[in-house]
């Protein structure tokens, strides 16, 4: 019998309630599970609910029904100690370090908290261990007794993955780390990240709008849309074969990094739809391309196509899939519409 | 001392404590004039009254409404007491109330409003409704009421003032507690593994007490202006208390009779007073609130 996943969560579901009084809701029915030292993105537009459910799985918000597994314990039914316990095994780096990070705090103490709080060690420990850390974050010593507002961007948010590293957790959820940062400092980040998370034999949940970064780190990735999942996949599946009408869609709005290519885009109409009053149907059914009247009565279930560990929430799903993908298709002679 | 700290930290500068306040003043021009004329007042106040060879207290009957001269600068007032070290003294008093009303509003009013604006809920709903309440009795009819009732006496006007006052911060610091509950960093600090009491102390109350600072030196311009004016009503500090509100009233009655001097001196200085006060909030403002910052300091 192996460990217990690094995180399970089961029909998830979380419901804000809106200025108006209405529902909204966030998160439904999501059921995702990060096996030990696993990396599963989480993709999805702004509003499908993908940093409602990073919060949810710290606890930083409470969720309306489901349960969250990390490592093998409940934690809505954790009492304050155990709960402080567990947070030293379960870290999230935040997307926005200028506004995650005190700026009354020295880098030092920012990054030594967490330590300091968990009572592990003593102060010269800490110290030397908040050295360590930073230097294979490739930040100098000095930067320890610099504030917040004195340091970029991208140093910033390797001081954030070192104040969430600094408890070596073995869940590290990652909330669109790389996107408030310049292209420039992306990619540095991005490898430093793969690097930890063999090093420290990490479990992360990566979340992110852009499926390409997801490509460099993710083994799975689930597709997010409204706060359900659309497709899961393990990635190099996720690319080659997506089942479903809203994958081929995100898929075909990332950049190439090929000039030459020039591919069919399915640009999406419109914004993704108020979470107030879902649909019958399948969320996305109002913005799809392929969708028929069907669409519009019953919500698909996540079935499974071509293996299990491949599953899509669309009736069409094998039609869909046959419709060979835009990228995998895309001629170099092929003109722009 | 915290407000050089958070300049130190906004302007990255550092050094000795004249730099410091150098730095200060060179963020604010109103800022300077009105700490000068608060610190010149102090000190007077704190001087002049030993060096003048009248009595603050003593009245002196064949001295009585002495027009003002070489002998007696601003005039003597109806019991014959030199008006010019009255005048001085009572600043005394300004400040005996308006630091210790601020103290204590701010001990009351901004733990209210950080537990209120960290916790929300029932605790907010509660707290909010009685300053609303507070709020829509103009603070000065209020203040005279309770005095009244309770008994005029140097303390009952601060513990009154103090508390009327801690509503104003209770609600500042509430809403910038709930402006930093939505940004990061208290997310940052719960994942981290902080209790709610480090959140709240640690990490959001050192982020709104600048707001906390601007508003000190206009709620002291308020507590001055107030306390003078139960005394004007008679419900303050009492005879011959060298109170300036008081003095205005004793000598306003004469004004028309042409014994000017009497009321006008001590109504400059308060004048003079609040606007130091005021001039300092509003400058302090406009150093501490990057939004409010006109130009590059």
């Amino acid at each position: 019998m192996s460990a217990a996943p690094a995180l399970d969560v089961s029909a998830l579901r979380v419901h804000f309630r809106g200025a108006d009084g209405r529902r909204i809701h966030a998160v439904n029915e999501v059921d995702l599970t990060v096996a030990p030292g696993e990396a599963v993105g989480l993709v999805g537009e702004s509003g499908s609910g993908k940093s409602t459910i990073a919060r949810a799985v710290l606890r930083l918000i409470e969720p309306t029904a489901g349960r969250i597994a990390v490592l093998g314990q409940d934690v809505a039914k954790l009492d304050a100690r155990a709960l402080q316990a567990l947070r030293a095994r379960m870290q999230i780096v935040f997307q926005d370090p200028w506004s995650s990070l005190n700026p009354r705090m020295t880098v030092g103490t920012l990054v030594a908290e967490p330590l300091r709080l968990l009572g592990a060690a003593n102060r010269a420990d800490r110290q030397a261990r908040v050295v360590r850390l930073l230097a294979r974050m490739g930040l100098s010593a000095g930067v320890v007794d610099r504030y917040p507002a004195q340091l970029s961007g991208g140093q910033l948010q390797r001081i954030g993955i070192a104040r969430a590293l600094v408890t070596e957790p073995a869940l590290l959820v990652l909330d669109e780390p790389t996107s408030s940062l310049d292209l420039s400092v992306r990619a540095g980040i991005l490898t430093l990240l793969a690097e930890l998370r063999c090093e420290m034999g990490l479990a992360m949940l990566f979340i992110t709008h852009d499926l390409g970064t997801l490509r460099l780190i993710a083994d799975r990735i689930m597709v997010l849309y409204l706060g359900q999942v659309m497709e899961t996949a393990p990635t190099e599946r996720l690319f080659a074969a997506p089942a479903h009408p809203y994958t081929q869609a995100l898929l075909s709005a990332t950049l190439s990094a090929d000039p030459m290519i020039r591919r069919r885009r399915d640009g999406l109409a419109g914004e993704i739809p108020s979470p107030v009053d879902l649909p019958p149907g399948c969320p996305f059914a109002g913005r799809c391309p392929l969708a028929v009247a069907a669409c519009e009565t019953a919500r698909p279930a996540l079935a499974p196509i071509g293996g299990d560990s491949h599953r899509a929430a669309c009736i069409r799903a094998a039609e869909v899939q046959r419709r060979l993908p835009n990228h995998a298709r895309c001629l170099s002679g092929e003109k722009r519409r | 001392m915290a407000v050089t700290d958070s300049l130190v930290l906004s302007h990255g500068a550092s050094g000795s404590l004249v730099g410091r306040v150098a730095a200060l003043a060179n963020c604010s021009r109103i800022a300077t004039v009105g700490g000068a004329i608060l610190a010149l007042i102090a000190a007077t106040s704190l001087i002049l009254p030993h060096l003048s060879p009248y009595d603050a207290f003593a009245p002196a009957p064949t001295e009585v409404f002495q027009p003002p001269s070489a002998a007696h600068w601003f005039g003597t007032d109806i019991n014959g007491m030199d008006v010019f070290t009255r005048v001085f003294y009572g600043a005394r008093y300004s400040f005996l109330v308006a630091i210790p009303t601020v103290l204590l509003a701010m001990l009351l009013g901004a733990p209210a409003g950080l537990y209120a604006g960290y916790r929300g809920g029932l605790v907010d709903e509660v707290l909010m409704r009685l300053t609303d309440t507070l709020r829509i009795f103009p603070g000065i009819i209020l203040a005279l009421a309770i005095v009244a009732a309770l008994g005029p006496s140097l303390l009952n006007i601060i513990l009154t003032l103090g508390i009327l006052d801690a509503a104003i911060f209770a609600r500042l610091v509430r809403a910038e507690t709930i402006a930093l509950r939505k940004g990061g960093i208290v997310e940052s600090a719960i994942a981290a593994g902080n209790p709610a009491w480090r959140v709240m102390w640690v990490h959001v109350f050192p982020n709104v007490q600048q707001g906390l600072i601007a508003q000190t030196s206009v709620r002291a311009a308020w507590a001055v202006r107030v306390s003078a004016t139960l005394a004007f009503f008679g419900i303050g500090v009492q005879p011959p208390t060298p109170e300036w509100g008081l003095m205005i009233r004793q000598g306003g009655e004469y004004m028309l009779s042409g014994q000017w001097w009497a009321g006008l001196f001590p109504g400059l200085a308060l004048l003079l007073m609040v606007l130091g006060l005021n001039f300092l909030g509003d400058g302090l403002q406009d150093i501490l609130d990057p939004r409010r910052r006109s130009r590059e300091g």
